[in-house]
């Protein structure tokens, strides 16, 4: 039982992550019915943008751990909304009339550029955040060592899929966003400016994955220029396993991959654990092939 | 007008051969881009750096060397293409690569094309059994270090042992030649997996592993997991003693562990330059140093060097680039030629021979210490 507590608890901070990073290609997909195969990258740079940030600027010289990581996270979001802001600008937009496949190999072809420029600015090797940023302390539950950090993960990735799941619900902007993501033409004789939704869209989406790439940074501590394409193809998965377009959709997904993953690894076989976490997809899909939450087509997002 | 154009352009022609004629070209083959990048550029940078000294020194029986690189992305697909565009170039022998996996995709191409292919990092046993005659390498093989393997936990006193790779051919060729040798002398492997690579949380195996209660993690993958295993393995406030295979071996480690983390690691290499006191190897980064204005990361990558020695040293000796004198002369006449990794000798296969392991232990200021 205490194995199984621990296990879920690792499995839940890194679904957390990847619930995050899912968000990002769920929001695309429902409006623009694109799979932004960039994404990933756009996680890499909110990872290194996070640390030349701290290196720099030394904000742990005048703000407790806390502050610097949030005015970190609220600095690395903006920039990283911006790339993504960027990118749609200059790789998706000029293909908005295009036929689909033209637009899905403009977004590899960005990942190929992202991850390459990643590499040439900042080099091959693997770069390490500052140690002592957060401190380490492990919360004891039922006799487990959980440590601190990784609740705190957890619960930052739900207040912002919260936080997400209200702004498009709840406000005008969200309510334009859910009526490009049904009808584009409809919503532009509707007065909405679909221009703008989407480029809304990319601010938000690539923010969430930059918060997910300084999450990672900050708590892992290595972080790669390759690092983008893993996290990206499980956040992938996570988002279809929860039905692509819908947002509690990537929630759940996201977190379910991270606990199906650890529990394969746990109780089956590590080195099987990712065919276990795809063969889980693979039924669900079979039994439900818009995903857990994908039923309502017609309100995606 | 026409005709000064003309002759303008046959002279340049001329020269142009003149000049290539001159120079004696050797292909490099290293993953300059992907995943082991850092190790492929650190590659490029030695080869280059060498291949300067030599021709500053006035080049090979007075030719100058050349030094034509291509990039293999650490990936066999891109490899093979690599391999081909190497062949067609005129060039004598190739240096490297650094993954099994890629040097084997190259192995054939190479060997057909009659050039000699000096591989750095590609310790997987069967390489050099295939009986190509081209084929050899600068860094040892996996049963040798199997067998290092064995020893170290054997004299540790271990009992019960967790074996931990990563599924890539070399991690898992070395985990299984250790578990082989370890079972056969009646040791109890109570762990035996792999886990996935670049992934950041190893939470679930670590987890997994302590339940299985072993005295030793014997765990053969790259540093970067590495160094994330033993930081994971602090937090979880586990002490069990780990012991890597030679793919730990990069500084980096103890950066992505920390020092506290990383103090009592223990690893398996070839020494590493800064390790050695032979003249070559403290002149070579001192050289080093001043051109990069750092140290050289993998050691893989400065037995990349020794292949670039080596095959200079063997067209000195004969005075030829004719592949078979050469061949024949790196697989029996060369004895103990003093390489910037120590004494270089190469059997018949193209292994090199000799007792290269060493065992390190990394120290509270996180530095590598030899054992």
């Amino acid at each position: 039982m205490e194995l199984f507590i621990q296990q879920l608890t690792n499995g839940l901070a890194v679904g957390g992550i990847y619930a995050l990073i899912a968000l990002g290609y769920t929001m695309v997909y429902g409006v623009l019915k694109l799979i932004n195969f960039a994404h990933g990258d756009l996680f890499t740079i909110g990872a290194y943008l996070g640390l030349t940030l701290l290196t720099t600027l030394g904000l742990t010289n005048y703000l407790g751990p806390f502050g610097v990581v949030i005015v970190l996270a609220l600095m690395v979001m903006g920039l990283v909304a911006i790339v993504g802001a960027a990118l749609e600008r200059v790789a998706y937009r000029p293909l908005r009339t295009s036929h689909r496949l033209s637009a899905v190999v403009s977004a590899l072809g960005a990942s190929i550029f992202f991850q390459n420029a990643v590499m040439l600015i900042y080099g091959a090797r693997y770069k390490v955040y500052p140690h002592d940023i957060l401190p380490r302390t492990a919360i004891h539950v039922f006799g487990l060592d959980i440590p601190l950090i990784r609740l705190l993960i957890l619960l930052t990735s739900i207040v912002m899929m919260i936080g997400l799941y209200l702004f498009i619900q709840r406000t005008k902007i969200g309510t334009a966003i859910r009526a490009a993501a049904i009808d584009q033409g409809a919503a532009k004789l509707m007065g909405i400016n679909v221009d703008r939704v989407i480029m809304i869209v990319f601010l938000i989406g690539p923010a969430l994955g930059g918060a997910a790439g300084l999450m990672v940074g900050l708590y892992y501590g290595q972080i790669n220029f390759t690092m983008g394409w893993l996290y990206g193809l499980k956040a992938f998965t996570a988002a279809i396993l929860g039905g692509i377009g819908n947002i509690p959709g990537a929630m759940v997904g996201g977190l379910l991959l991270g606990v199906i993953e650890a529990m394969g690894a746990a109780y089956i076989s590590i080195a099987w654990k990712d065919a276990i976490a795809f063969c889980v997809l693979i039924l669900i899909l079979i039994v439900r092939p818009t995903g857990l939450l994908g039923e309502r087509v017609a309100e995606k997002i | 007008m026409k005709k000064v154009l003309f002759f303008a352009l046959i002279l340049c022609l001329m020269a142009g051969t003149a000049v290539s004629a001159g120079t004696i070209k050797i292909g490099l083959m290293a993953p300059i881009t992907g995943a082991w990048a850092s190790e492929g550029q650190d590659m490029q940078q030695i080869v280059e750096l060498l291949a300067e000294e030599i021709n500053a020194a006035g080049g090979i029986n007075g030719q100058k060397i050349e030094i034509l690189t291509e990039d293999d992305g650490g990936d066999p697909r891109t490899a093979a293409l690599a391999a081909q565009r190497l062949s067609t170039q005129g060039i004598v022998a190739v240096i490297g690569t650094y993954g099994s996996a890629v040097t084997e995709a190259s192995q054939g191409i190479y060997d057909e094309a009659g050039l000699i292919q000096v591989a750095n990092g590609s310790t997987a046993i069967r390489l050099s059994e295939k009986g190509l005659k081209y084929f050899m390498r600068t860094c040892p093989r996996d049963d040798e270090q199997g067998l290092v393997a064995f020893k170290t936990l054997k004299s540790g006193g271990y009992k019960s042992i967790a074996i931990l790779h990563d599924n890539s051919s070399y991690a898992k060729g070395l985990a299984d030649e250790a578990k082989a040798l370890l079972e056969k002398d009646g040791a109890n492997i109570v762990f035996y997996d792999a886990l996935t690579p670049k992934e950041n949380d190893y939470s679930a195996i670590l987890t997994k592993m302590k339940a299985a209660k072993p005295d030793v993690v014997f765990f053969t993958g790259y540093y970067g997991e590495a160094g994330l295993l033993l930081r994971q393995k602090m937090e979880m406030n586990w002490n069990v003693p780990f012991l890597g295979g030679d793919a730990t071996n990069n500084p980096d480690l103890v950066k992505i562990a920390g020092n506290d983390a990383a103090a009592g690691f223990m690893f398996l290499s070839p020494p590493v330059p800064q390790d050695l006191d032979s003249q070559e190897a403290k002149a070579f980064m001192t050289a080093y140093k001043k051109k990069y204005n750092a140290e050289p990361g993998s050691v893989w990558a400065v037995l990349s060097g020794d292949g670039l020695r080596v095959v200079a040293e063997a067209i000195k000796a004969t005075g030829s680039t004719e592949q078979d004198k050469l061949v024949a002369y790196l697989k029996t006449k060369m004895d103990n030629f003093p390489g910037l990794t120590g004494q270089i000798s190469f059997n018949d296969k193209g292994d090199r021979v000799g007792d290269l392991y060493r065992v390190y232990k990394v120290d509270n200021n996180g530095k590598f210490i030899m054992q």
